[in-house]
C-alpha cells in the first residue's frame, strides 16, 4: 500500500482538467460498437486487476482469521507506536506544504519575477525524482558522513534515524500536492476580485482571508487531501532515513513490511487495510473536492462573460 | 475631489504603455478618456486607483500627493469592466465589503450598514436582490451592483473601467444615461475609460482623447471636435 500515493501524482492535473473532460464527452460517439466494447472491456479487465483485486485481498486477508485476530492486531504496542508516528508526521508534514503551497501558487500566479519558469518545474521534482533519491538527500545532508553530520554530533542532535529526518523526507514528498493543486485554479481566476477588493479598502490580509481564500478553499482542499494521502502511505523516502527502530521511527508503511517479513500476514494485512480505507476515504473526499472545485471556477467563468 | 496627474510614465518590459502623460479632472467634473485599444488609458486608470505604479511622475488628489499610497488606503471607487464582482458573496454582502473591512474604530454597526446597502441597492434601483448571488443577475445588473459598491465607501472620486463594454446596446444607452443622471446628482469628481465616441461625447463634461500613452487633446465635446488639435484625433474622431 505503500505505493499506492504514486498514481496521485498522475491524478494531479487536478480541478482543470474537469471543465474540459465533461465538454469532451459529447463527440465521444464517433467509435464504433466493436471497438467501443473492446476498449471499455480493456479498461475493466485492468481495473479488476489492479485496482480492485489487490484491495479486497487485503481486506480478505486481513479478515482470514477472523474479526477477533484482526482487531487483537491492534492492540499491539508497535503497531499503536506506528499509527501515532504516522499522524504526527503527517500533522507536521501537511501544513507545512500547505503554507508553501499557498505562497507559492499565489508567488506564481500574482507576480512575474526572474526563474518563475524554473521555480514551477522545480515544484514538481519530487514527483520525477524516486522517492528513495528524497531520503537519500537528508542523509547525505543530515547523516553521520553527511554535511552537517559532525555538527550535528557534537551538539546531539539527532535528524536521520530519528522522527525529525521522517518528517523532513515525508515533507520533501509530498511537497508539489498543494501547489499543483492551486495554480492552475488561480491563474484560472485571476486577479480581478482581489483588486476590486483593494480598491474598497480591504489590506493584504483582509484579502487573503475574505477573497482568496473562499475562492480556492475547494482546490485547496483537495491539494491538501492528496497531500495527507501521500504522507501518510510513503515508504521509499521514509525508509531510508527512518533506521526501522520498532516503536521509535517505524510508520504504518514501515511496519507493514516488517511484520510481513516476519510472517504475521494477518496483523500485516490488518494495518494495510488502514491505509486502504484511508485510501478510499480520500478518494471520495477528493471527488467531492474536485466537484466543488469544478463548479467553483465554472461559476467563476460564468460571472465574467459578457451578457446584458 | 480634483484629481491630477504631472508627467505619468509607465512601461511594462519594454512596452511604453503611458508616456509623460499629464491630466486634470476638475472636482465634480465628468470626464471621459477616450482611445483605441492599447493607447494606455486603462493603465491611467489603473494608476490612480493604486493598482499600478508609475516609474516616474506624480498623481495628487485635490493637490495632495498620493502617488506612493496603496490602493487601499485611497479611497478611489473602482468599477472593473469585468465587474469582479465576489461571487462566492451575495449583492448584499458586496455591496457591504468595503463597509465591513473598515477598521474597527470606523466600522458602522450593522444596523447601519444594513440601511446603507438598502439605500444604495435602491439607488441602482435592485431593491429586494440583495439575497441572490452574483451569477444570478443579468450583465447589467451586475454592472450596477459594482456601481453600488464601489459608491458603498464614500470614495472621494470614482474611476469606471469601460463600464459598459461588456453590453449590448440598449442595457448600454440605459445605463449612459443612468449614470449621467446619477452626476448630475452627486456631482462626484468621475474619470470613465471608453473607447466609443459616442458614448464619450453623450456623457462627459470633457473628453481626454489619449494615444500611444500620450494625451493628444482635452476638451469639451465641442472644442474637440470642432477643432480637433492634431491629425490622429482628426482621424479617430473620424472628421474630415
Amino acid at each position: 500500500m505503500g505505493r499506492k500515493a504514486e498514481g496521485a501524482g498522475i491524478a494531479m492535473a487536478g480541478p482543470i482538467s474537469m471543465v474540459t473532460r465533461h465538454q469532451a464527452g459529447r463527440r465521444a460517439t464517433a467509435e464504433s460498437p466493436p471497438v467501443k466494447v473492446v476498449l471499455i472491456g480493456v479498461v475493466l479487465l485492468f481495473f479488476g486487476l489492479f485496482l480492485a483485486m489487490p484491495l479486497v485481498v487485503v481486506f480478505h486477508e486481513a479478515f482470514k482469521r477472523g474479526a477477533a485476530v484482526f482487531v487483537s492486531s491492534f492492540t499491539d504496542r508497535y503497531t499503536m507506536d506506528a499509527i501515532r508516528l504516522t499522524l504526527i508526521v503527517a500533522a507536521i508534514a501537511v501544513p507545512l506544504n500547505t503554507i508553501f503551497g499557498l505562497a507559492a501558487a499565489w508567488a506564481i500566479t500574482r507576480f512575474h519575477f526572474r526563474g518563475k519558469t524554473m521555480l514551477t518545474s522545480l515544484i514538481d521534482l519530487p514527483l520525477w525524482v524516486s522517492p528513495v533519491i528524497g531520503g537519500l538527500i537528508y542523509v547525505l545532508l543530515f547523516g553521520r558522513q553527511g554535511w552537517f553530520g559532525p555538527w550535528l554530533q557534537a551538539n546531539d542532535i539527532r535528524i536521520i534515524f530519528a522522527v525529525p529526518g521522517i518528517v523532513l523526507a515525508t515533507t520533501f514528498v509530498t511537497f508539489p500536492y498543494v501547489a499543483r493543486g492551486l495554480i492552475p485554479l488561480m491563474q484560472a481566476q485571476g486577479s480581478a476580485e482581489e483588486e476590486a477588493a483593494a480598491t474598497l479598502g480591504a489590506n493584504g490580509w483582509q484579502i487573503f482571508l475574505r477573497v482568496t481564500i473562499p475562492k480556492i478553499k475547494w482546490g485547496l482542499l483537495y491539494g491538501i487531501i492528496l497531500c495527507n494521502a501521500r504522507a501518510m502511505g510513503e515508504f521509499g523516502a521514509v525508509s531510508v532515513v527512518s533506521g526501522h527502530i520498532r516503536g521509535k521511527t517505524n510508520t504504518m508503511p514501515l511496519h507493514i513490511e516488517i511484520l510481513y517479513n516476519e510472517y504475521q500476514f494477518s496483523a500485516a494485512f490488518a494495518v494495510s487495510s488502514l491505509l486502504a480505507i484511508l485510501a478510499l476515504v480520500t478518494l471520495v473526499l477528493k471527488s467531492i473536492a474536485e466537484w466543488h472545485a469544478t463548479r467553483q471556477l465554472e461559476a467563476g467563468a460564468r460571472a465574467g462573460e459578457p451578457q446584458s | 475631489m480634483s484629481i491630477e496627474l504631472h508627467k505619468i510614465s509607465k512601461t511594462f518590459g519594454k512596452f511604453p504603455a503611458v508616456k509623460q502623460a499629464d491630466l486634470v479632472v476638475q472636482t465634480g467634473e465628468l470626464v471621459a478618456l477616450l482611445g483605441p485599444s492599447g493607447s494606455g488609458k486603462t493603465t491611467i486608470l489603473r494608476i490612480i486607483a493604486g493598482l499600478e505604479f508609475p516609474e516616474a511622475g506624480a498623481v495628487s488628489f485635490e493637490g495632495v500627493d498620493v502617488t506612493g499610497i496603496s490602493a487601499y488606503k485611497r479611497r478611489a471607487g473602482f468599477v472593473f469592466q469585468s465587474y469582479a464582482l465576489f461571487n462566492h458573496l451575495t449583492i448584499f454582502e458586496n455591496i457591504a465589503f468595503g463597509l465591513r473591512v473598515l477598521p474597527r474604530a470606523k466600522r458602522p454597526p450593522q444596523n447601519e450598514i444594513s440601511n446603507k446597502v438598502e439605500s444604495l441597492l435602491d439607488a441602482v434601483q435592485l431593491s429586494g436582490l440583495g439575497k441572490r448571488l452574483p451569477v444570478q443577475l443579468s450583465g447589467g445588473q451586475r454592472q450596477r451592483v459594482a456601481f453600488a459598491r464601489a459608491l458603498a465607501i464614500e470614495p472621494r472620486v470614482l474611476l469606471l473601467d469601460e463600464p459598459f463594454g461588456a453590453l449590448d446596446a440598449k442595457v448600454r444607452k440605459e445605463l449612459r444615461r443612468w449614470l449621467r443622471a446619477f452626476h448630475e446628482k452627486t456631482h462626484l469628481t468621475t474619470l470613465f475609460v471608453t473607447h466609443d465616441q459616442d458614448e464619450a461625447f453623450e456623457v462627459a463634461d470633457r473628453v481626454v482623447i489619449i494615444d500611444r500613452g500620450t494625451v493628444q487633446q482635452a476638451g469639451t465635446p465641442d472644442e474637440v471636435r470642432n477643432q480637433p488639435a492634431n491629425a490622429f484625433v482628426r482621424d479617430f474622431l473620424d472628421l474630415s
